[in-house]
């Protein structure tokens, strides 16, 4: 393998702090579910890496990637059906003004 | 091939960080939307280096593909900004076209030069071990995740569907 793994981890820590601030500062709840997914794919990439690097003949990296694409499918339909709802009842994306369910 | 490798790792870092970075900065979220299917193409050009290619095919299919779209619709649904996102795709068709036709041309030669070439190598990559892996020590969580995926697309019907009264 040319390059190393360590520029592979490099890359998904870096996009994994991209999700996490993307995750904390931006306040349109449909930028949130996308960064959850950077931070998602980010952890898919390391898993790959780790995967091809330590055990090339069993894929276990690569069976836990299909179940978080798995996962991630179902969390994109559930995410924005919740948003698409509190929208319904409130003409807002905005996080800080969804407060129905706030105690 | 060292270095190939690494140049190619080089732009699809480029890609993956530039185009993370402008998801979380950009103003209008339909570019976030965009750039973010650009990140997941950037990360299956990733693992194609490092020669897991069934997991990169999946990362097209699912995240650039269908996820991409889901999220765009999600943006469609709950417009915000007054600006209409519709105009966006519309007003740039020379653009586009400057951009669509070479690639058609390119296709099409690439698909008549190969027209009778037999099949594709045969031996197979990665998908066979994943496949082997998935449907032996795998196979329960698999079944759970295809009862998950069921439970999601119920649920969010559910969440969505209007009340008739």
């Amino acid at each position: 393998m040319a390059v190393p793994l360590g520029a592979f981890i490099a890359v998904s820590a870096v996009l994994f702090f991209i999700g996490t601030a993307g995750v904390l500062v931006r306040r349109n709840a449909v930028v949130i579910l996308m960064s959850v997914e950077l931070m998602l794919n980010a952890t898919n990439l390391a898993l790959v890496a780790f995967s091809r690097r330590f055990a090339s003949i069993d894929e276990r990296g690569s069976v836990f990637v299909v179940f978080i694409f798995v996962v991630a499918a179902a969390e994109v339909a559930v995410g924005l059906a919740i948003i698409l709802s509190a929208y319904r009842n409130r003409p807002t994306v905005d996080v800080d003004e969804i407060r129905q369910m706030k105690g | 091939m060292d270095i190939l490798g690494a140049a190619f790792f080089a732009l699809l870092t480029i890609g993956t960080i530039g185009a993370g970075v402008g998801v979380v900065l950009a103003n209008r979220i339909t570019t976030s939307a965009l750039l973010m299917a650009f990140t997941f193409l950037n990360v299956a050009g990733m693992f194609v280096l490092l020669g897991a290619e069934t997991v990169a095919m999946f990362q097209v299919l699912i995240y650039v593909g269908a996820i991409t779209v889901l999220i765009l619709y999600g943006v469609m649904f709950t417009p915000q900004s007054p600006r209409p996102y519709g105009l966006f795709f519309q007003t740039q068709k020379y653009w586009a076209a400057l951009f669509v036709v070479p690639i058609a041309i390119f296709v099409a030669l690439v698909a008549f030069e190969f027209r009778d070439s037999g099949a594709a190598s045969g031996s197979g990559g990665d998908l066979v071990p994943l496949a082997t892996s998935i449907f032996g020590d795998f196979a329960f969580p698999f079944e759970v995740a295809s009862v998950l995926l069921l439970a999601a697309m119920v649920g969010a019907i559910v969440l969505v569907k209007r009340d008739e009264e």
